[in-house]
């Protein structure tokens, strides 16, 4: 067996195992993914007690760190800061809970 | 011993037919040629028991955490928005032609009649259960073998939301940074 061939027995494989391996680590998505288009969100019909509007929210501010001054919280309706720390943990934050 | 005769009769005379049909060809496979009605309402039943019966006893945990809607929302677009579709989308190559079709899980259950869907609980077990297994024979994948739960109720906390979203939040939630 000719050299080249041999180590294009190994490489293939390996290449197409490692790809496998990588493709679903959600850093992957970010390649070909667009931003947030932040700039169409209607701050005054967002209800902060609404998961979807406090989710929009943190996607946001992450995005945009230095530019959330300029939103204008005093329309939003039940705003809680608290709820929107960058901590990446709030799942544990279970004890300001209410149903 | 006449009767044990006859069974024997029919279980050939069974077996014979089944391999009849295999054999011969007659049997279209084809996606773009639905089972008659028949054999439509033998596999819905069977797959809505079989997954009923499986999902029974997985607990939901608390899928109120905004946070899940970002991871479960990005996963969504980039792993299931291709057959399920999304806000504002009606059609994809993926949900024109794979049979069975991919349900459009951006619309409400009430707009797809047909099977029962149960409670907001059982819909989540349900669902669950289907992302992780996957189910037989259509093109829907066992996402578990490549996500961990957490990943997958996140996914469910997702579904759950996606028919009240607007296409802007949609792109706002699911959106990579
Ligand atoms: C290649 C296409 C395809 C992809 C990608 C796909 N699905 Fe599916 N999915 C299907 C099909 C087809 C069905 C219906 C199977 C059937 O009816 O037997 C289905 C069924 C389901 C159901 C059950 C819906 C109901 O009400 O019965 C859920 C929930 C679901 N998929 C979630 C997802 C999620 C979440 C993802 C992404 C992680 C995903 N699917 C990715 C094709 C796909
Ligand atoms: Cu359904």
């Amino acid at each position: 067996m000719k050299t080249l061939t041999k180590i294009a027995l190994i490489i293939i494989p390996t290449i197409t195992l490692s790809m496998t391996a990588a493709a679903h680590d959600p850093s992957m998505h970010a390649k070909k993914a667009e931003k947030a288009d932040c700039s169409k969100m209607d701050h005054s019909k967002m209800d902060m007690k609404d998961p979807v509007a406090v989710a929009m929210m943190k996607k946001c501010m992450k995005q945009n760190e230095k530019s959330k001054d300029k939103m204008d919280h005093s329309k939003m309706k039940n705003m809680d800061h608290s709820k929107m720390k960058k901590n990446e943990h709030s799942a544990t934050k279970k004890d300001e809970h209410d149903h | 011993m006449k009767i044990v005769k006859l069974l024997l009769l029919l279980i050939v005379l069974g077996i014979v037919s089944v391999i009849t049909v295999m054999y011969s060809g007659i049997v279209d496979v084809a996606a773009d040629e639905p089972h008659s009605e028949l054999v439509y309402w033998l596999l819905e039943e069977t797959r809505e028991n079989s997954i009923k019966k499986a999902a029974e006893s997985i607990e939901v945990p608390d899928l109120s955490d905004p946070e899940l809607l970002l991871t479960g929302g990005a996963d969504y677009e980039y792993m299931c928005s291709s057959c399920h579709l999304k806000p504002g989308q009606i059609e994809s190559d993926m949900s024109l032609g794979l049979y069975p079709a991919p349900p459009n899980l951006a619309v409400s259950d009430e707009s797809h009649k047909g099977h029962e869907h149960g409670d907001e609980m059982q819909s989540a077990r349900k669902n669950f259960w289907v992302i992780k297994h996957g189910i037989k024979a259509s093109g829907m994948p066992a996402w578990g073998k490549t996500h961990d739960d957490q990943r997958i109720w996140a996914m469910v906390a997702f579904i759950k939301r996606l028919p009240t979203l607007t296409p802007e939040q949609y792109q706002v939630l699911t959106a990579v940074e």
